[in-house]
């Protein structure tokens, strides 16, 4: 395999793409987050609590890949923890909700809108300065956290919140209000650093929720915080795990500018997303890229590429999840090797001009 | 109402997760004289087939399986007293949980729910399950299956360790292993030398039963 090193920095050919000028090669942003920790010998704990930590883990995994983005992620509950949710953090997992705080309306009194410095929220603007300030100029920063469907499900329990949709659904849209303006809180701070909003969506899956429930418990909070992140003159992804099948025409409608799929077939979301988004996946986590062998993650790789060949705003090279502790390094390298290779574009410096 | 009538009724109630219709029409079942035995598999378990067969093709979701449940146990919980436990067949014994690390267990439940329904006796174990309890527990029980799920790729490997331990203990060709869950796939289960891969519940519980020749 040949491969040709970046003639553009990451930073560079976002603004070619975005600008409708050429580029180097295809874009690739394999979702390498908390992982990096291992990179600094800090733990996932560390990471998660200490924004000085987050950002030396990026740094390093930046220099080692030079992916074209750096997804600043902790975990899927920070939102519900602003909020008032209690998180179990352990050494090397993501931190999570063991109890939920809402186990009837009474315990409304216990939650609140979260506020921008509230739970570990300001860990990641401790981690945006530094990262702005040593490598800022060279690619962009996203802040990945729950939208209002997984941090509403977190505050009451995954189960307890199905159920709500049809035997308490007041309680269910109480609490999406209330996870939609924290997380409209969260999102201009971010944009205020010059980072973009991700918006996570575990739990509004396809795998979890019907299309018609997602019409009613997940559009219209979803659509409310691409319109405002819009409004700031923010682009946002939109990040749905599990299958989406059925959903990724809706997810589209949000008017999010990257729809971000997991197990979802490409040709499926190339018809359905049909030029209205960028579409950014979905490398298995955990099948090739987790077991290798590097061929076969070369493979996948290419296969997902020949697969979006010509598609525009542009197909953006990346895992349908994030990569977990246990995916070695070498496979992480592997994608962005394709990505160097098969993934080139014909360029020429003079072609910028 | 004649009695084909009524178990069609409580089917169909319970598929509309109707709760309260579904423990009338039960009670109905018993001033009619109706055997417990018969009411449960003719009316109830039918209808949870039913649920199981709208999950798999993606027309009902985790909150439906949810309700129908409630209506399911509703409806059980009025017949239960007056079942004649001689009647039924001996029941597959399974014991689940979430392997040692994850906690995530949504599709556990759902799995324990449909199999629950459909005749099998199962021991849940819950999430983040020491993977010896897994072994301790079906020996302890009789068990003839060990399902195993996680959602997340750092814990995957605790059911690798299960079957070597299985293995070890010359226990391997005693229980059928089921595994499921997000990252899961049949790759995985031939790599790691499971018995049974079910990409959704209600697959799950029709293939456990096929593996049991029960189908």
């Amino acid at each position: 395999m040949l491969i040709r090193e970046d003639i553009l920095t990451p930073k560079e050919r976002m603004m070619a793409l975005l600008t409708g000028k050429p580029l180097d090669r295809i874009i690739c942003m394999p979702i390498v987050t908390t992982n990096t920790a291992q990179l600094i010998g800090k733990t996932v704990k560390e990471f998660q609590l200490d924004g000085k930590v987050m950002a030396d883990a990026h740094i390093a995994g930046f220099k080692k890949f030079g992916y074209d983005l750096i997804y600043l992620f902790t975990n899927c509950s920070c939102i519900a923890e602003a909020m008032g949710a209690e998180l179990v953090y352990s050494e090397n997992e993501p931190a999570g909700c063991d109890v939920p705080v809402i186990n009837s309306r009474e315990d409304l009194s216990k939650i609140k809108v979260a506020e921008k410095n509230d739970g570990q929220l300001p860990v990641y603007y401790d981690a945006l300065e530094i990262l702005n300030k040593e490598v800022g100029d060279q690619v962009f920063i996203a802040v990945c956290f729950s939208g209002p469907v997984s941090t509403a499900a977190t505050l009451r329990g995954v189960e307890a919140f199905a159920k709500d949709t049809y035997a308490d659904p007041e309680l269910c849209h109480t609490l999406l209000r209330m996870a939609t303006d924290s997380c409209k809180n969260f999102i201009r701070e971010i944009v205020s650093y010059g980072a973009m909003p991700i918006i996570l969506e575990p739990i509004a899956s396809g795998s979890i929720f019907s299309p018609k429930m997602f019409d009613k418990i997940a559009f219209p909070y979803i659509k409310e915080l691409v319109d405002l992140a819009h409004e700031l003159k923010a682009l946002i992804p939109l990040h749905i795990c599990g299958k989406t099948h059925k959903i990724i025409d809706k997810m589209t409608d949000t008017g999010a500018d990257v729809i971000s799929i997991d197990q979802c077939d490409l040709a499926i979301a190339r018809e359905k997303v049909a030029g209205r988004a960028l579409i950014l996946g979905n490398i298995d986590p955990a099948n090739e890229l987790l077991f290798g062998p590097v061929e076969d993650i070369h493979k996948v790789c290419i296969e997902a590429i020949d697969t979006m060949k010509g598609y525009t705003p542009a197909f953006v090279l990346a895992t349908g999840c994030e990569t977990s502790n246990k995916v070695p390094m070498e496979h992480i390298q592997a994608m962005l090797d394709v990505a160097r290779s098969h993934g080139l574009y014909e360029y020429t410096a003079e072609e910028t001009k | 109402m004649d009695k084909e009538t009524l178990f069609r009724e409580i089917s169909h109630a319970l598929v509309e997760f109707e709760v309260e219709k579904v423990a009338e029409l039960a009670q109905e079942t018993l001033r009619q004289n109706i055997s417990a035995y018969e009411t449960i598999t003719e009316g109830l378990v039918t209808g949870m087939k039913e649920v199981g067969r709208l999950y798999e093709e993606e027309e009902y979701f985790l909150p439906e399986v949810l309700m129908c449940s409630d209506a399911f146990n509703a409806g059980l919980d009025v017949v239960n007293p007056h079942l004649d436990k001689d009647s039924l067949e001996k029941p597959i014994k399974m014991v689940i949980g979430v392997v040692e690390g994850d906690t995530h267990d949504i599709g556990k439940n759902l799995v324990r729910i449909l199999s629950g329904a459909s005749g099998f006796e199962v021991y849940d174990l819950g999430r983040d399950v020491p993977l010896d309890r897994f072994i301790e527990k079906a020996e302890e029980v009789g068990s003839d299956m060990i399902c195993m799920s996680t959602l997340m790729t750092t814990t995957m490997d605790g059911m690798k360790i299960v079957i070597n331990r299985l293995k070890e203990r010359n226990l391997r060709d005693k229980y059928k292993v089921l595994i499921g869950g997000g990252p899961i796939s049949q790759t995985f289960c031939d790599k790691i030398g499971a018995d049974l891969y079910a990409n959704d519940a209600s697959s799950a519980v029709r293939k456990a039963k096929e593996l049991m020749g029960r189908a």
